[in-house]
């Protein structure tokens, strides 16, 4: 319950806080929690990771992020769940943008080559984040609502 | 610990500044064993009592050695010195509190792991079957051995006594009385008797012990004072358990240390104050053993892990009762009052050894990562999970029993007010490098630890009512109904297996892997278990006529809450006591002695039908099973003859002793079947000496005395081979 306040709480200072903004100038939260599906297109066919939490955090000059998908399962036969951190995501756009070519994530206490991320885009609009890549071969994408954040 | 040392030293400074001043002016006088307002032969309970002399002809000098030579007693040997498991009339489980009260001339020893001692002063034993709690309170669920020593008022004269025999075992001790003063002192060493395949066949139990006694006894007028103080030191090994698998018992095989070193002190003060309408009298002990066992937990050749468990205790008694003056009154109350506190400082560090991490802890946790995303890897050699508790727990109680004589009758009725409580700290730590494979190049650091405090406290009533009948000058029978309770406690041995489960979770949310089944286990919630109750209905007879004496007894008894040892499931490395069932246990016990001219001739029988009424481990329902480890018989039968040739004498003496079927586990499925063995002794006496010799085991009936289960493996203790012993006694 408690969790489900302080959502809606997030979502409305976030409104808040974007409609005292200039409207040529949306504002984003350069640490924030959004909630939602990861959707993997595995060999063995697409499946959607429900209710996975994604930190976004931006740098201190907001040219890059880190995005760390919490609890992700590549293949739905996977007996576990892991945390993977993607590093130096390129931000445009006043950090509404989100693109990287290629950077090898960190999981499981170190890089991660075998799930290279490639072809990384994505974006933040309003509330929301969506963002697709793929990790090593296999095609990655997510879409969710902010939760809690944090604005500098 | 240094305040508990200096309070002994006091009690014992102040009880020798008391001796010197009454030495001149006090007689001796005796100290009862038990707290009954009436002989044992007027109690409306079962009670043997065992005379230094049977003692001597069973070769019987530990409380193993009373096991089917009383009644429904069994008491296996195995294990070390701390084992100590006691089972009683269908109650009792293999670790944590015993059902079986013990009061050495009086005093109540609190720790169970100093329950296991040589005899040295021991003339007298009385076990009082089915509970006693109204009067003695915690543990006498079973019942109460009260053991009474050597009297300076019984004007024995000096005895020393040495035996050799086999495992190069060697007993020797004597004891004498002077004035107001008792003095015992023994000796024993055994090389043992159980080979250790993985130690060059070397004897796994080998034992060194001393054991001293003092007591002091003074009277004067209305006053009667006494002291005992005994020490026991000993260092020995242990743990003689084989592995079964596949149907095949192999012999001992275990690789790493197997030891038990016991330090363990017992200072005890009894005043008695006869005043002209009532009798006071005070008992109060400090009480203090200080013991160090290492075990190789995994009982193999393999380098898997290994358990020390060293403690620091402490403990004071005290108690007063208060009785009428005029013992030929009809109505004899007797009230008390109660308390003890103990104090016990324990570490208990369990090591993974190489094997263990692989076995216990790796291959569990990557058999769930898939193989395309890595494993984890702990390359330590050793790791250590230590763990440090200190417990306190503390009695109080108010009891009161009134005995009412109305012609024939002897009505008994009681009540116990009964308050435990206990406090545990715990302080868990557990170290270790790991590397997830690929993606970490070097070992990290990590530790786990895991600290809190759990604490609890418990009220029970413990009534008593009974009614002896005495329907001739050599009959009497009676009816008892009592209740009594077993402490409740804590699990200290589950936290290795807390800690082995929390570190794995810890270390995979650590690396951010989470397993769809994380490893459970049990949690400090199940750290704690509650005492358990029995109410026990019980009939008797007894007959006293000339030389012969016969007892009988039928009992049923009900248990509540019952303490079960039980193992996490899977690959766990710990046990923990549950209060896991109910169950009822239905008996008949006889007992007889007859001495026609020199013969001596006793048998003793039982019978427990000891099962389950309900009991379910979430797994299977066990209701109508056998308990583990409780014996359906225990059968004892002895025969003795003194044969006069001029001053010598001629001493005969054989005996059968018999236990079993047991049942190993809760499903039954393991069974050791009745076992006889046959013991016997053969003495010359002369009147300043006896020369003898006794053999243990002589048909070396191969049975087992102990079944247990670690890490999914299966293991048996073998009761002792054939024994044989040759020994001389001075009575100077």
């Amino acid at each position: 319950m408690k969790i489900k306040n302080l959502t809606i709480l997030s979502v409305a200072l976030a409104t808040l806080f974007a409609c005292n903004k200039p409207q040529d100038e949306p504002a984003f939260p350069n640490q924030a929690d959004y909630k939602g599906t990861v959707t993997v297109e595995a060999t063995s066919g697409t499946f959607d990771n429900e209710d996975i939490r994604v930190n976004f955090e931006a740098s201190e000059d907001g040219t890059t992020a880190t995005l760390t998908i919490y609890q992700i399962r590549f293949v739905p036969t996977m007996p576990v769940t892991i945390d993977v951190t993607i590093p130096n995501v390129q931000l445009s756009q006043n950090g509404s943008v989100l693109s990287c070519e290629q950077v090898v994530p960190l999981a499981m206490g170190g890089e991660f080559p075998r799930y290279t991320v490639t072809n990384l885009t994505g974006k933040r609009e309003g509330n929301e984040l969506s963002f697709s890549l793929n990790f090593g071969s296999t095609p990655t994408s997510f879409k969710g609502v902010l939760t809690v954040f944090e604005q500098d | 610990m240094a305040i508990f040392a200096g309070e002994m030293l006091v009690s014992v400074f102040l009880t020798l500044v008391v001796t010197a001043g009454l030495d001149t002016t006090l007689t001796a006088s005796h100290v009862t064993a038990l707290k009954e307002a009436v002989p044992t032969t007027r109690l409306a309970t079962a009670s043997s009592t065992v005379q230094l002399r049977t003692l001597q002809s069973a070769g019987a000098y530990r409380p193993q050695h009373l096991s089917a030579l009383i009644p429904s007693l069994h008491i296996p040997e195995y294990g070390a010195s701390l084992t100590s498991t006691i089972y009683l009339r269908g109650l009792g489980s293999r670790m944590e509190n015993p059902v079986m009260g013990l009061y050495v001339d009086g005093i109540p020893v609190i720790d169970k792991n100093a329950y296991d001692f040589d005899w040295e002063a021991v003339r007298c034993a009385t076990l009082l079957r089915g509970p006693q709690g109204t009067l003695y309170g915690r543990n006498a669920m079973g019942g109460v051995l009260a053991l009474q020593t050597l009297s300076p008022a019984s004007g024995e004269k000096p005895l020393f006594y040495m035996e050799f025999g086999s495992a190069n075992t060697l007993r020797t001790g004597g004891s004498f009385t002077r004035g107001n003063h008792a003095f015992a002192a023994s000796f024993r060493h055994t090389d043992g008797f159980f080979p250790n395949a993985a130690k060059g066949q070397n004897p796994c139990d080998p034992y060194d012990g001393f054991q001293a006694h003092w007591k002091w006894e003074k009277s004067k007028n209305n006053l009667a004072l006494s002291n005992i103080f005994r020490l026991g030191l000993s260092q020995e090994g242990g743990f003689a358990y084989g592995l079964y698998e596949n149907g095949t018992q192999y012999p001992v095989s275990y690789n790493d240390e197997g030891s038990y070193k016991r330090l363990s002190v017992l200072e005890g003060i009894r005043i008695k104050h006869s005043g002209a309408k009532y009798i006071v009298e005070g008992t109060a002990s400090l009480q203090a053993l200080a013991d160090d066992m290492h075990m190789d937990q995994d009982y193999t050749a393999k380098d898997i892990f290994t358990l020390q468990q060293k403690q620091l205790s402490g403990a004071a008694t005290a108690e007063i009762l208060l009785r009428k003056a005029n013992r030929t009154d009809s109505w004899q109350p007797t009230t008390g009052l109660f308390g003890f506190y103990r104090l016990n400082h324990l570490l208990a560090p369990v090591t993974f050894k190489r094997e263990g991490i692989q076995t216990l802890i790796l291959d569990n946790a990557n058999k769930n990562i898939p193989d395309d995303i890595g494993y984890l890897d702990i390359p330590d050699q050793t790791m250590p999970v230590n763990s440090e508790f200190i417990i306190g727990s503390w009695n109080v109680a108010l009891f009161h029993e009134s005995v009412y004589r109305t012609g024939a009758w002897i009505l008994t009725a009681g009540l116990r007010l009964d308050y435990e409580g206990a406090r545990m700290d715990y302080d868990c730590l557990a170290q270790l490098h790991y590397r997830f494979d690929p993606t970490m190049q070097s070992a990290k650091p990590f530790e786990v630890p895991y600290r809190g405090t759990r604490n609890h406290g418990r009220v029970q009533l413990l009534p008593k009512i009974s009614a002896l009948y005495e329907a001739s000058q050599t009959l009497k029978i009676y009816g008892t109904v009592a209740r009594g309770y077993r402490s409740g406690g804590f699990n200290t041995q589950i936290f290795s297996d807390i800690l082995q489960n929390q570190t794995m979770n810890a270390v995979m949310k650590d690396l951010g892997v989470y397993l769809d089944r994380p490893m459970t286990s049990v949690n400090a919630g199940h750290t704690e278990y509650d005492p358990e109750q029995a109410w026990n209905f019980e009939a008797g007879a007894r007959l006293r006529r000339g030389q012969v004496k016969a007892d009988a007894a039928l009992y049923w008894l009900e248990v509540e809450n019952q303490q079960l040892t039980t193992f996490p499931p899977g690959k766990s490395t710990g046990r923990m006591m549950t209060n896991a069932g109910h169950s009822r246990s239905l008996g008949a016990e006889l007992e007889a002695q007859w001495n026609p001219g020199e013969w001596q001739l006793s048998a003793a029988y039982a019978y427990c039908d000891a099962r389950f009424t309900r009991y379910n481990d979430g797994n299977n329902d066990y209701a109508l099973k056998r308990i583990p480890y409780i014996p359906a018989h225990t059968l004892y039968a002895g025969a003795g003859y003194n044969w006069k040739i001029k001053e010598a004498t001629l001493k005969l003496h054989a005996s059968l002793r018999g236990t079993g079927p047991f049942y190993w586990n809760e499903d039954n499925t393991r069974r050791e079947p009745f076992a006889l063995r046959v013991d016997a002794r053969i003495g010359l006496s002369f009147p300043r000496f006896e020369l003898y010799l006794r053999g243990e085991n002589l048909t070396d009936t191969r049975s087992n005395v102990f079944y247990f289960k670690s890490v999914g493996n299966e293991f048996f203790a073998a009761g002792k081979p054939l024994a044989l012993y040759t020994g001389i006694t001075f009575k100077l």
